[in-house]
């Protein structure tokens, strides 16, 4: 097995998806994403017996891949070996359903061991203003709490949960400490929560080792719209106002006048109208 | 007019890497650099996005997924996106802010303020008709793709008539200038005036942050309901860059 030292750094070399695969997206498929977050261990990961991510190394994120829904089988092995057969996570199968948003991750137990979650990722519609931040605890490590600002936002998160928040959209100073104390083991970090966008934090790595991270996966595209634009009240520029065959600036100055005249009346009608 | 271009396109197109007639060592190359790019983030130029090439395509339009088209294709398949997901590999793109629009032969000159959502749901808009409302989550001018939307009153009881209401007779071509908060200019031209009845206005395709960048400046025209005391119509003005 070939170790790396220099975690995060994606490889950047050419990697295709097995032959097994179809090529293209279609209505329907699902969205998987595969994050490796098992610290020191390049890796192959297997799709269906076929070598789908081959030399994939930890930090990384591969993906999103459109998939017909379905159940894939799914082994991760030593980056040197020939094949499938002797895998050192799974072979574990991953049930996607159509149109579901999945990430599934090989990552360290709660005692150290390599294993593998898949997580099913929130894609439902954010409120304007809004962010989703979902937070997954896939390190070696006990139960956390996870501080925003100083304060716990989350609490007694263990391997492999996780937790869902929706905020205001903007950066977050966020930490990681152990339940039930504020000592940071992670961070502080800025976190940017956008927009109608889930972002996705992954606390990873061994606590005993020392090197727990944060990695991040953000789908976007989850925002809602404004319902409509409101933008008139008084009729002057309306193809049916009654002096629709005069020029629109008579109108106007009639309008204008009128509302010089009732003042009072007129602008307290306004003030009813603009919530509109 | 900027096409909607994903960063692994920005780098592989103008590289000059002439298209093999099918995947050789040719295309692997250039998928190893756009990829690479990708990666790196940083030579991407002129195609930055607030989100990675990792975002899923929004599951409620039929938009393809940029990232797989964007890469060659291989004899066993369809290339794997691959990121850099450390928490210091995330890049926050900072937004730049329009404050001020102007169409010089309309006569149009309106400072610009972002909002959001009024208690109904809708667009939030400046009472007063000279002062327009830019959709604040949604794409500025200067995004790399999408609509940025400005709008405003066509008129107001306490205003009387905005100059937005001579968007309705603005000419194809027409010179549309937007300033941003930092002093930048951006110049775009009318491509289309539509007068569309409410309630037929699919409004997420009006705040779409996909596809081309664009300019969509709206207000209120057509019929008045003098009952209700609204248009029954909104005029939708769309403007692609020029510069």
């Amino acid at each position: 097995m070939r170790k790396t030292l220099v975690a995060g750094i994606a490889a950047g070399a050419l990697i295709a998806l097995g032959g097994a695969l179809p090529a293209t997206a279609a209505d329907g498929d699902a969205q998987l994403s595969v994050l490796h977050a098992v610290p020191g261990v390049t890796v192959d990961v297997y799709v269906n017996g076929a070598l789908t991510l081959d030399d994939f190394t930890p930090g990384t994120l591969a993906g999103p891949l459109a998939l017909p829904a379905g159940t894939y089988s799914v082994a991760i092995t030593a980056s040197d070996a020939a094949d499938a057969s002797a895998p050192i996570i799974g072979p574990i199968d991953l049930p996607l359903a159509a149109n579901g948003n999945y990430t599934a991750v090989a990552h360290l137990d709660p005692a150290g061991t390599p294993t593998a979650t898949l997580y099913t990722n929130d894609t439902s519609t954010i409120a304007a203003g809004q962010g989703r931040l979902t937070v997954r605890h896939d390190a070696a490590a006990p139960a956390v709490d996870v501080l925003a600002g100083g304060a716990p936002v989350i609490t007694n998160l263990a391997n492999p949960a996780e937790a869902v928040l929706t905020l205001p959209a903007g950066t977050v100073s966020a930490s990681v400490a152990a339940t039930g104390t504020t000592d940071p083991v992670i961070g502080p970090a800025d976190v940017t929560v956008a927009e109608g966008v889930n972002t996705i934090v992954y606390a990873w790595g061994s606590l005993e080792d020392g090197n727990l991270a944060l990695a991040v996966q953000t789908i976007d595209g989850l925002h809602s719209n404004p319902g409509g634009v409101p933008a008139g009240n008084a009729g002057l520029a309306a193809t049916n106002r009654p002096d629709a065959s005069a020029p629109l600036w008579i109108g106007a100055a009639a309008i204008a006048l009128l509302a010089a005249i009732g003042g009072v009346a007129l602008r307290q009608r306004a003030v009813a109208k603009s919530g509109r | 007019m900027r096409p909607r271009r994903t960063p692994a396109e920005a780098t592989a197109a103008p590289a000059g890497v002439p298209a093999p007639p099918r995947a050789t060592t040719g295309a692997i190359i250039a998928s190893v650099v756009a990829l690479s790019c990708a990666l790196l983030s940083g030579c991407a130029a002129g195609a930055p996005t607030p989100t990675p090439v990792v975002a899923a395509p929004p599951p409620t339009t039929s938009t393809p997924a940029p990232t797989p088209t964007a890469l060659p294709q291989t004899p066993s398949g369809t290339p794997v996106p691959l990121t850099n997901a450390d928490i210091s590999a995330q890049e926050s793109v900072a937004t730049v802010e329009p404050v001020r629009v102007e169409v010089a032969s309309l006569g149009i000159d309106v400072t610009v303020e972002a909002e959001g959502l009024d208690d109904a749901g809708a667009l939030a808009l400046p009472a007063d008709p000279a002062v327009a409302s830019w959709y604040r989550y949604g794409p500025s001018p200067w995004s790399p793709a999408g609509a940025a939307v400005i709008a405003a009153h066509v008129d107001s009881l306490e205003y009387g008539l905005g100059s937005f209401a001579r968007l309705r007779d603005a000419p194809v071509g027409t010179p549309v200038t937007v300033t941003g908060a930092d002093g930048q200019v951006a110049t775009f031209a009318v491509q289309s005036v539509t007068v569309a009845d409410k309630s037929g206005i699919d409004w997420a395709q009006v705040f779409d942050r996909t596809g081309p960048v664009r300019l969509t400046l709206i207000t209120c025209g057509g019929e008045f309901d003098y009952d209700t005391g609204h248009y029954l119509s909104n005029v939708i003005v769309t403007a692609v860059p020029t510069g």
